[in-house]
């Protein structure tokens, strides 16, 4: 897992910071609504403009309730070699992120950690990818 | 680490000579290839310069030269050094709990620039005339339009006050990417062109839009029909492309343009892997003169993912949604 990098870019830098989202994600997710989630994917959604991780999350009182959380846009990750059955329905998710603003279960997931701590990284090392950071 | 792509990075010169390296990690010094000064770009079935394929114009290569460099080239070394520098920012993690925070992890989705393949460019700016790699001012008529078009959306309400105050880009309309001029983002700046006899479309990735240009010499449409990529005619300049686009809208503004911008884009393929896009903005009621500017657009890996944004885009709805929400709160 990367460690978190304080970077400071020459003013030189060759780009301004990029826009990442097509929307500004805080309006649509609560920055003080961090939550953490466990549990098991359901369904992987590959759609743009950004993929969607439905998950069964079993709460403490041993009921489950589902959540839909917000990922990237896939059409990298499909050129990278990842398909939809490179995570199984059933893969344990741990889901750092935070709530949306509607109050209703959805998230962005900030991060995405298997139940064994590694870090999902669909980029270049999802399993099957190819890749090796993350296994 | 080792990943999928290596950063395929191209450093477009003045001369149409490029170094090409293929590196197995994020950024690394360029090894120049074999220059070939014999290359000749090959021909389609009927006789057109042959530009079809799959590019990306990826870059880190900023529109306008940053006011503190006073060049037009990095060398080489700067700018490999410049665009680790980029590739680390990219990877660099958020502060839980910042609004910066409140995103998915770009590079969990192979969505960082270095992740995929790039022109990378030892210019120090896409804009090459004025000379100081910067938008030319603007002419009065320009500032009242800018000022008129800020006032009305104010006029507008919040963003959140209604679906139609959203951008076209959060409404799944249009993206910069798909111009014209087609400018990158931060990903899926993909590209496929296809020529056929009289035709060649460019086909945008971000949000799957085809532009189809006629190159057999008919008139643009009517002046009263507008359309929000305008409307485009290509031509042969010995084995350049060039096309001519007008008509576009007033919804639709590059850098503060008008309806009445002329786009002039120039496609030649200098090499197996490159095309050098240039193109020139001509709009005299927003400028005090034309500007141009040129940024390689590199071969990348077939084929393009449909770009499907309106039926997936459960963001707009959501962003209404919590704000609707808060609503109710605070009238509580």
């Amino acid at each position: 897992m990367r460690q978190k990098l304080a970077v400071t870019i020459a003013a030189v830098l060759l780009s301004a910071v990029p826009v990442w989202a097509h929307h500004a994600f805080s309006a649509e997710f609560d920055v003080n609504k961090p939550i953490k989630l466990q549990g098991t994917l359901t369904k992987w959604e590959m759609i743009n403009p950004h993929s969607w991780f439905h998950l069964d999350v079993k709460g403490p009182d041993g009921n489950v309730v589902s959540w839909l959380v917000e990922g990237g846009s896939p059409n990298q990750l499909i050129r990278l070699g990842v398909t939809k059955k490179t995570l199984s329905v059933g893969t344990e998710f741990i889901i750092e992120g935070y709530q949306a603003r509607d109050g209703t279960n959805k998230a962005v997931g900030r991060n995405f950690l298997f139940a064994d701590g590694r870090r999902l990284f669909l980029g270049g090392s999802a399993p099957g990818a190819g890749g090796t950071e993350g296994k | 680490m080792t990943r999928v792509l290596g950063i395929v990075a191209t450093f477009v010169l003045l001369t149409p000579v490029t170094l090409t390296a293929q590196a197995p990690a994020r950024v690394t010094p360029a090894v120049p290839s074999k220059t070939n000064t014999t290359w000749r770009v090959s021909r389609t079935p009927d006789g057109q310069p042959d530009l079809q394929g799959f590019w990306t114009n990826t870059t880190y290569t900023p529109l306008e030269r940053p006011k503190n460099v006073n060049k037009p080239f990095f060398t080489e070394a700067e700018a490999l050094e410049l665009a680790k520098k980029a590739a680390d920012n990219e990877e660099a993690q958020t502060e839980p709990g910042t609004i910066a925070d409140v995103h998915y992890d770009f590079t969990q989705f192979g969505l960082d620039r270095s992740q995929g393949a790039q022109a990378l460019n030892l210019r120090t700016s896409m804009i090459v005339d004025p000379p100081d790699g910067r938008i030319p001012p603007m002419t009065a008529e320009g500032q009242k339009r800018t000022t008129e078009r800020a006032e009305a959306a104010k006029r507008r309400g919040a963003a959140t006050d209604a679906v139609q105050n959203q951008s076209l880009s959060v409404r799944c309309i249009l993206m910069d990417r798909d111009g014209p001029p087609m400018l990158p983002g931060a990903y899926n700046n993909n590209y496929q062109i296809v020529q056929t006899p009289g035709y060649v479309m460019i086909l945008v990735e971000m949000l799957h839009q085809p532009r189809i240009i006629p190159l057999d010499g008919r008139s643009q449409l009517p002046q009263n029909v507008r359309q929000l990529m305008g409307s485009s005619r290509g031509h042969w300049e010995g084995d350049t492309l060039v096309v001519e686009t007008t008509n576009f809208t007033d919804k639709t503004a590059f850098q503060g343009s008008s309806a009445n911008m002329r786009l002039i884009e120039r496609f030649t393929r200098v090499a197996e892997d490159t095309i050098q896009y240039q193109f020139t903005v001509d709009d005299p009621s927003t400028w005090t003169k034309p500007w141009t500017a040129e940024l390689p657009m590199e071969k990348t890996i077939p084929p393009i993912f449909e770009h499907a944004c309106h039926e997936g885009n459960y963001g707009l709805y959501n962003t209404l949604a919590g704000a609707r929400e808060e609503e109710k709160k605070t009238s509580k």
